[in-house]
Parts: C-alpha cells; structure tokens; sequence
C-alpha cells in the first residue's frame, strides 16, 4: 500500500492533473479552473502554426540519432566484446559520458562549439578549415545537436549491446566457421537474429528517450537557430512558458503522450513479429 | 592413408594451464573412436585441436599425411556436431543444412540433392521449413547431425552429442550412430563422459586424465584388462570396487588381505604377483564378479553384511560392507534378494581380480586365459 500510493502521488496525479487542465482555458496570467472548454484546447493544438515543423524536426532529430547512435554503438559493442585486455578501462571511459548530467553535457559542448572562443574550431583551424558557426547555422546546428546527443546517449546502447553480445552462445559461431563463414557473415547470420530481443529493447529505448530530449535543446540552442532544432517537448515548454497557455501546453503534452503509447506500442507489435 | 594422426599434442592454455598433455592418438580411416574420460580431463580440447577451433601449442595434427596444425578450420574438411546441436536460429532446417554448401559454392541441385537425401536417412524430411525453436530436442539433434552429414566430410568430430538427450532418447540414437556409422563408413571422434556410450559405440576408445592418454583399445579389452586403477573405477556402472590390500605370503601361499578378510591369489597369478609380497596395493574386483555361489576353487568365500538392495528389474546390486567395514557393490541376478542388516556369504571370482599397485595406480599384469 505505501508502495500504491507512492506511485499514485507521483504518476497518477501529475498525469490526471495534465489532463484534467488540458480542458480548461487555463493560463499564467488566469491560473483558475473557471472556463471548462473540452476538447478547445486540442482543436486549438492543430491550428497552432509552427506544431508540424516541430513534429517533423523531433521525427528526423529521433530517426538520425537513434540510427546513428545504433550502428556506431553497434560497430563499438563488437569491438569491445573481442576485447580481452582492458576492458574494465575501456568501460570507464565509455561509461563517462553516459554519467555527465544532460545540462553540463549542453553548456560543456556549448562552450566546445562556441563559434569564435570554442575549441573545436580553434582546433580545425589549425588544418586551415575556417570557423564553423556550429549552433548558429539552421543547416549545422541541428546536426550538432545529433552529435552531442549521440556523444551523450551512445554508451547507453553500447552497455546494452555489449551484455547482450557477451552473453550470446560461442557454439553457433564455431559452427559457422568449420562451415567457413567470414566475420561478416557471421555477423549477419547469427549475432543480429541472436540479438534481436536486446536490439529491440535498445531501440524502443532510445526511441523513447530520444523523444522527449529536452535539456540539450534548452541549453544550446533554445530551438533556433529559427526553429532548426525545435523539438516537441521545447516546443511544449514554450506554449507553458512563454505563451503562459498551460491549458493548450497540457494538451499538447497529453497528446504527445498518446502518440509515444502508441508508436511504441506499434513497434513492439511489429518488432515482435519478427520472429 | 585417411586416418587422423596427434603426435606429443599439448595444449596449455594461459602460462601454465595444461589441458592436454603430449597426448599421442591414431584414429584410423573409418573408425569410430570415443575419446572417454571424466570432465576436465582434455577430451574436448583434443576434439576442439583436431577441428581447428583450439591452437595447439605443441605437436603435430596429421590428417591423411599432411599437417593441418595451421589449416584454416574451415579447409580441414572436418564437421562438428556440438553438445547443445549449435544450430542458426532463424534460418529453418533447410536453411542450417544447406549454410556450409551454399558458402562451398555447391551448385543449387546438388544441394538441393544432398539435403534432400540427408534429410530422409535422418528422417527429419517433414521438418525441413521448421525453425529450430519449434523442434524437440532429439530432432534439433538430428539436424545438428544433419548439418555436418550434409558435407561429407573427411571425419566427424562428435563433442557429447548426446548428453542433452533424455536417456531413453539417448539409447535409441546411440543405436542410431552406430547405424549411421556403418552406412557412411566414415571416421568418426566422439567425444564422452558416458562410459555406456563409450562401451557400445566405439571400435576403440581412448580414456583421457588429467590431460593424458591412460589406455586406448577396444571396449571389452579395456573392460577386461584396465591400465591402471583410474581406468577400472571409470569403467562399467557400478564400477569396478577398489580396496586397500595387503600381498602376504602364507604356508597356504600367496593371500591377499583385503577389507578385514583374506583372500588367496589363484596359482596362475602368483608368479606375477611373487615380486609385491609384503606389499600394500589395491584390489581392484568388479561387482558382478561377486557370486552367491561358488563355481570353482578360485571363487574364495567372503562374509558381508548387506547395507542397501537396489532391485533394478534385471539385476540387483546390493551394497554391502566388508568385515572391516569397507562398502562395495555387488551385482546378482534379478531374482535375488535380501534383508538390509542381514549377513551374506558371497564369492569373489579371484580369476577376474586385478592388483594395482598403490603409488602409481599402475596394473600389475597377469596372464588370463
């Protein structure tokens, strides 16, 4: 029972709060729960002008890193499980990203890529490449913002990759190399329908997570340059914040809740029957 | 021509690890080998250096005369059928038969032939588009038959194939690779725990310890005549009994003193056993060479005390205790029984009794007829 209503207070009761505001015409500067308005709030929610542009920057923000940080943790998994030596070491340094909280890592890397005092561009200007505006440029700051969360998030799927792939079965592989499979085709043939289950979860994880990436945003780049790296949940924070529509932003929030529920729930189906 | 060759073999894993020890072996063309020893012993390692999967660290590997020791394991011509069958999850039975020829450039008919043929000598053809989730345990066990019969290989290398098995399925495929064995007529290595397997399917088996060969030859020969007292308390379930003994001389003759009670040594054997008088070894008598009667002169009287009766249906093996207290098995006929607590007078066959010597463990040999 302690345990119950630990989980009411803090589950429960912030979601059914949101949820409960998100019909009202509820704002900072009118906090009351007077003008009931249904479903206004969520009609008004698809009128808002820039809320596609949002869900269209947060889908390439989560399919890039989530790729990305899935074939580059993928490719670093294996390599380290044929690691004998140093592994322990290897670890640590792996894990140090994963163990920075989101806000240092965003003023960390703010500072790193800062255009004119940053090291980075210091750095690749010793090779004569010219300064890069990395967070002030529409076109290279949302990869930047990729990146970072790649540098922050990748350690995440190499763990998870990494228990999976020590704990597969070396028999199989020994099969296939008296049958006279290359690495490849071992990799192919037996590390990915082996590993399907820790894939899958790596990914609806990440996937996961990736959506509702918030702290980055917030310290780099505030969603700009322009609305280049807007994500949903900035978005959201915004309408909360600098609209001062908790009303709307609570409807926003709910309905993004009931798009994750249901892609997730989607992709479970669909990487389950893969089988 | 055509056998596999280990010459001085040693493997030492780590700086002084040393699984195998300068282990010499040769599996003839066409023989089914069973390499028999107790975990630990090397057995697998030796199989696992003869596949390529394991580096030798010394030694020579010779395979129908040439030296494989750095051949690629898939250049040895050699299939493996593994302890937990090994099999690619996702492809179907088809698929895991047809992997290695679709890798060896086979042409499609001609694998299409072989997996065909295969499939239907192991009775698993209505099997093929499963996945091997879907299979049981004994037909995934074929499969992992099938995938390396579907190569013909040089030889077969057997790494306990059948320990995942439940015993009565265990039986019938052991009488299945014997089959199998003659109608391919290839070599194979099979590697066991199992002295049951070792005795019924090997045309020879080699007993492993601690790394080194301590006997190789034919099942019953083995049985009849071990090297050494290791090699007779493996053997055979109930194994055969193993007891601290003393080599007297008596006006009577030679007497062994054994357990509290003293058993004279048939004159056959006392020349042999003249030179340890005075002499502690070990008795070494299998428990079905105890008798409720007598059948000669050499079966000696022995009075035990019986402590458990285990009637197995077409035997009964009783577990009694020596005078001096010592436990052994006997093995009677399926009609016998007895009041635990009870004493019994049994006889032991001393024609079939061994001496071991007792710092090496080394047999003291007799002439048997």
């Amino acid at each position: 029972m302690p345990g119950l209503s630990v989980l009411l207070a803090v589950v429960v009761f912030p979601l059914g709060y949101a949820l409960l505001t998100s019909f009202y015409d509820y704002t900072l500067i009118k906090p009351t729960y007077d003008n009931f308005i249904g479903l206004g709030n969520y009609r008004g929610m698809l009128e808002e002008a820039y809320l596609g542009t949002s869900l269209w920057v947060t889908l390439k923000f989560v399919i890039a890193s989530v790729v990305i940080e899935f074939s580059l943790g993928m490719a670093v998994a294996v390599a380290m499980n044929a690691v004998t030596r140093f592994k322990s070491f290897y670890y640590i340094i792996l894990l140090a990203p994963l163990l920075i909280n989101p806000v240092v890592v965003g003023l960390m890397w703010r500072m790193l890529l800062h255009s004119e005092l940053g090291i980075v561009n210091y750095v690749i200007g010793l090779g004569g490449i010219a300064p890069i505006n990395w967070l002030g440029n529409p076109k290279t700051a949302f990869w930047t913002v990729v990146l970072v969360d790649i540098w922050h998030q990748i350690s995440f799927m190499v763990i998870l990759l990494l228990a999976g792939l020590s704990s597969l079965p070396r028999e199989p592989y020994e099969a296939a190399r008296m049958d006279g499979a290359s690495p490849r085709l071992c990799f192919i043939h037996i590390t990915l329908p082996l590993m399907r289950p820790v894939i899958f979860i790596a990914l609806l994880l990440r996937f996961i997570f990736a959506i509702k990436t918030f702290d980055i945003i917030y310290i780099m780049t505030k969603g700009g340059p322009g609305v280049a790296t807007d994500l949903i949940s900035y978005f959201i924070y915004r309408a909360a914040f600098f609209g001062l529509d908790i009303g709307r932003a609570s409807a926003m929030s709910v309905a993004l809740l009931i798009l994750i529920l249901a892609l997730t729930s989607y992709l479970y189906r669909y990487m389950r029957s893969f089988k | 021509m055509g056998e596999i060759v280990l010459k001085g073999v040693s493997k030492i894993f780590g700086s002084n690890i040393v699984a195998v020890d300068n282990v010499d072996l040769t599996v003839n063309h066409g023989e089914f080998m069973v390499l028999l020893g107790p975990s630990g012993c090397g057995k697998t390692t030796v199989l696992r250096m003869i596949a390529g999967l394991e580096e030798v660290t010394s030694g020579d590997i010779i395979m129908d005369g040439k030296r494989i020791n750095d051949v690629d394991p898939a250049d040895r011509d050699l299939a493996i059928v593994f302890q937990n069958y090994a099999l690619y999850p996702h492809k179907s039975v088809a698929g895991n038969l047809s992997f290695g020829l679709k890798l060896r450039k086979t042409p499609k008919p001609e694998i299409e032939k072989r997996v065909a043929h295969t499939a239907k000598l192991l009775g698993i053809s209505e099997l093929l588009d499963r996945k091997p989730r879907e299979l049981s345990g004994g037909q995934q066990q074929r499969v992992a038959l099938g995938r390396a019969m579907v190569r013909q290989p040089f030889a077969y290398l057997f790494d306990e194939p059948l320990s995942n098995l439940d015993a009565k399925l265990r039986t019938s495929m052991r009488t299945e690779l014997i089959k199998l064995h003659q109608e391919l007529a290839t070599t194979i290595i099979h590697v066991t725990h199992d002295q049951v397997e070792a005795m019924t399917m090997g045309e020879r088996i080699c007993i492993m310890q601690s790394g080194r060969i301590v006997q190789i030859g034919h099942p019953l020969e083995v049985y009849r005549n071990p090297a050494n007292a290791f090699v007779a308390g493996f053997l055979a379930s109930p194994s055969m009994n193993l007891i601290d003994a003393v080599l007297n001389e008596t006006e009577a003759g030679l007497v062994i003193e054994a357990g509290g009670t003293r058993l004279p040594v048939p004159d056959s054997f006392a020349d042999s056993y003249g030179a340890h008088r005075g002499k502690t070894c070990t008795l070494g008598i299998r428990p079905e060479d105890l008798h409720t009667e007598p059948a000669d002169e050499n079966h000696v009287p022995v009075d035990v005390d019986v402590v458990t009766v285990e009637a197995l249906g077409p035997e009964t093996v009783l577990i009694v205790s020596l005078p001096d207290g010592k436990e052994i098995a006997a093995r009677l006929e399926r009609a016998f029984s007895a009041q635990i607590g009870s004493r019994l007078r049994l006889y032991a066959n001393m024609n079939l009794m061994h001496l071991f010597e007792k710092e090496s463990g080394q047999v003291i040999p007799v002439p048997r007829r």
